[in-house]
């Protein structure tokens, strides 16, 4: 049962714009603090990178090699969203295989780094890996199990959503922010076009965060700011059916083509990365398919004979700007204040969220909300790890009608 | 799905999106992979005024991309423009017809929104319907058949579940439904009927949960259970996941049948 208790109203007015798992999440901690939240979203919930994402539930033991603080925070992540959206994920845990000998000789730094990161991972038999799950290279030279996972990326983020339209939260989907009234120096209000409207509103409001991922450039331009930020698409492909119940993964650095996640029905190969400078209507590269599923074959043999379900892309929001394909941008996250040099920190009233993954989608909301509290002088601890989330079939199911909407009919 | 394609395979489309009392129209030519999201995606960067549309994962795990195309339910991220141009159905279940095409013989696609559902704009809709009777704490996770492979190992980093809620025990997968609606659009019952969602979703979770069957077999036998049923399979001829809506409504009249 949802029935958290909440800070008292305090009468302060946050604008979150962007309506991914981030938005979500940030939405609903607010609320949980006491805010009056409007969260705009310019097309449906979820319709940017967060819906798009493969699935994984990163346990971290991907990055730990690389950066022990973000392996660590996905490990508490995961844990976290595990207990407060178990409907939402599918935990099988996962394995790292060693296809090379430069890989096998991986093996022991990446169990150490992962163990110093917090993640119980171990290495185990290649026998003892196959009879979880045969699909796994029979020439794989090592395995390492680690708590990996699955998680549904249009529901976890929804339960967010139905969880913050209960606390009160308004949740404009299909509402994009076109502007905002700057007047001393200071957001003052955000004008909002509904899709289909000639007519913007005026949208009052005390701060703006704007957890816009891939898209928080073009948005900070409406501001007039320059936001570091590096669309990073990347192509995923499914298959039908599902290879494995585990993630099976390379026992590499990240690179490309070195995950598959299953998830329901399917088994999806990810991924690739590339760069670009608009992240909308980002389309998957032709190329990429053939090579993705030469890739899964490597882990799992017989993946590319499966049919193929769909081919798709999501652009990752780099923190920063890439030369390359920008896999040296860490996947770390931080909440960049607009406010002038030599200004205190919240005195644009807006910041903007750069850089994160999925899996610490209610981390960075967190961050973003000690960040308002700070930059409004509110006294508010972030409570959104002690709570199971609602249904996500909540958010619907309870109705949020746009007014003036009709009936849709066929023939 | 291949990297051959060529532009000589280009198919023509001529898509018509409702969008209000009208439609708007685009003129566009598409490889034969491109699914109708892609199009629409493709459309909107480029600056066309498309009318609303909903859409999230691009692989058919989301549910929220459904629309009526020529007249028949389908996910938008799974029909591709070789699809349009091949005969299709026009109705559920309906006689495959070749595709119309206007007189520059591009093949003319008319994009409605889901029936039954509130518009937003566009051919975007809330899809309250679908969500509204399946039974409030219906589980969506079921048991991952193991197939002979040995157990899972125990998780030392286990999460603290909440004790309320249920969960399979050992390998663990998402039921095969995505709640997409294309069974409660497609459903020709005008009568107050909860719908082939969430019919599928309480036989399920009377199969699953021994609990819970008395109270799912009671949401089944209420007036707007299985009754208004008139066993039309609109809603297992439209659904993208072999969920088979119809079954399940079998399988619950069969188990009110034991019970009488």
């Amino acid at each position: 049962m949802f029935d958290p208790p909440l800070a008292p109203a305090n009468g302060v007015r946050v604008c979150v714009i962007g309506g991914g798992g981030t938005g979500a999440a940030l939405a609903y901690d607010l609320c949980l603090r006491g805010f009056s939240v409007t969260l705009l979203e310019k097309g449906e919930l979820t319709s940017g990178t967060t819906g798009r994402h493969h699935g994984q539930l990163h346990s971290g033991a991907r990055y730990a090699v690389g950066d022990r603080a973000i392996a660590r925070e996905c490990m508490e992540e995961t844990l976290i969203l595990r207990r407060i959206a178990p409907d939402a994920v599918e935990y099988n845990g996962g394995v790292f295989v060693a296809l090379s000998d430069d890989e096998a000789d991986y093996a022991p730094v990446f169990t150490a780094a992962c163990v110093e990161s917090g993640i119980p991972a171990r290495e185990v038999t290649l026998a003892e890996a196959r009879a979880w799950e045969p699909a796994i290279n029979p020439a794989a030279r090592r395995a390492v199990w680690v708590p990996d996972g699955a998680f549904d990326a249009f529901r976890v983020p929804l339960a967010f959503f139905a969880a913050a339209r209960r606390l009160g939260a308004v949740i404009r989907p299909f509402v994009e922010a076109v502007g905002f009234d700057l007047t001393g120096g200071r957001v003052r209000a955000v004008f909002a076009r509904p899709c289909g409207s000639t007519r913007d509103e005026r949208i009052e409001c005390d701060y703006v965060v704007s957890a816009t991922g891939a898209w928080a450039g073009a948005v900070g331009r409406l501001a007039g700011l320059d936001v570091p930020i590096t669309p990073a698409p990347g192509t995923m492909v499914a298959v039908r059916g599902r290879v494995s119940d585990m993630v099976v993964s390379r026992l590499a650095p990240p690179g490309d083509g070195d995950i598959i996640v299953p998830q329901r029905g399917l088994s999806i190969i990810g991924t690739t990365q590339r760069v670009v400078d608009d992240p909308d209507g980002i389309l998957p590269n032709d190329d990429d398919v053939a090579f993705l599923l030469g890739r899964a074959d490597e882990l799992c043999p017989g993946f590319s004979k499966r049919p193929i379900h769909a081919v798709w892309a999501a652009a990752r929001p780099l923190a920063g700007r890439a030369a390359g394909v920008g896999r040296s941008i860490s996947r770390d996250f931080m909440v960049l204040d607009h406010a002038a040099p030599g200004s205190p920190p919240g005195s644009s009233g807006m910041a903007t969220l750069i850089g994160g993954k999925a899996t610490v989608l209610r981390a960075m909301a967190e961050k973003a909300a000690d960040h308002v509290c700070m930059a409004l002088g509110v006294d508010e601890v972030c409570r959104t790890r002690d709570y199971v989330l609602p249904p996500w079939r909540e958010y619907y199911s309870e109705g949020n009608y746009a007014e003036g909407a009709t009936l849709g009919g066929r023939r | 799905m291949s990297d051959t394609v060529s532009a000589s395979a280009a198919i023509p489309l001529r898509l018509r999106i409702r969008d209000g009392d009208g439609y708007a129209e685009f003129r566009v030519e598409a490889e034969p992979h491109r699914t109708v999201l892609d199009l629409l995606e493709r459309l909107r960067s480029g600056g066309s005024a498309v009318p609303a549309y909903r859409h999230s994962c691009h692989h058919g795990s989301c549910g929220t991309c459904g629309a009526v195309i020529d007249g028949v339910e389908a996910l938008m991220c799974l029909t591709r423009a070789a699809d349009l141009a091949a005969p299709r159905p026009r109705l559920p279940g309906g006689p495959a017809v070749p595709p119309e095409r206007d007189e520059a013989g591009a093949v003319i696609v008319t994009l409605e929104p889901l029936s039954k559902m509130t518009v937003v704009s566009g051919i975007a809709v809330v899809p309250g319907p679908v969500f509204a009777g399946i039974p409030k704490g219906a589980s969506y996770l079921r048991p991952a058949s193991a197939d002979g492979r040995a157990s899972l190992p125990p998780d030392p980093a286990e999460a603290v579940a909440d004790p309320g809620a249920w969960r399979p025990d050992g390998r663990v997968r998402f039921e095969a439904c995505i709640e997409c609606g294309l069974c409660v659009s497609a459903c020709p019952v005008a009568v107050p009927f909860i719908g082939p969602a969430a019919l599928a979703a309480v036989n399920r979770e009377r199969e699953k949960r021994p609990e819970q069957v008395s109270a799912m077999v009671a949401i089944a036998a209420a007036p707007d259970g299985v009754g208004p049923c008139g066993r039309h399979l609109a809603c297992s001829r439209v659904c993208p996941q072999a969920v088979f809506p119809g079954k399940h409504i079998q399988l619950l009249r069969n188990a009110l049948a034991s019970l009488a």
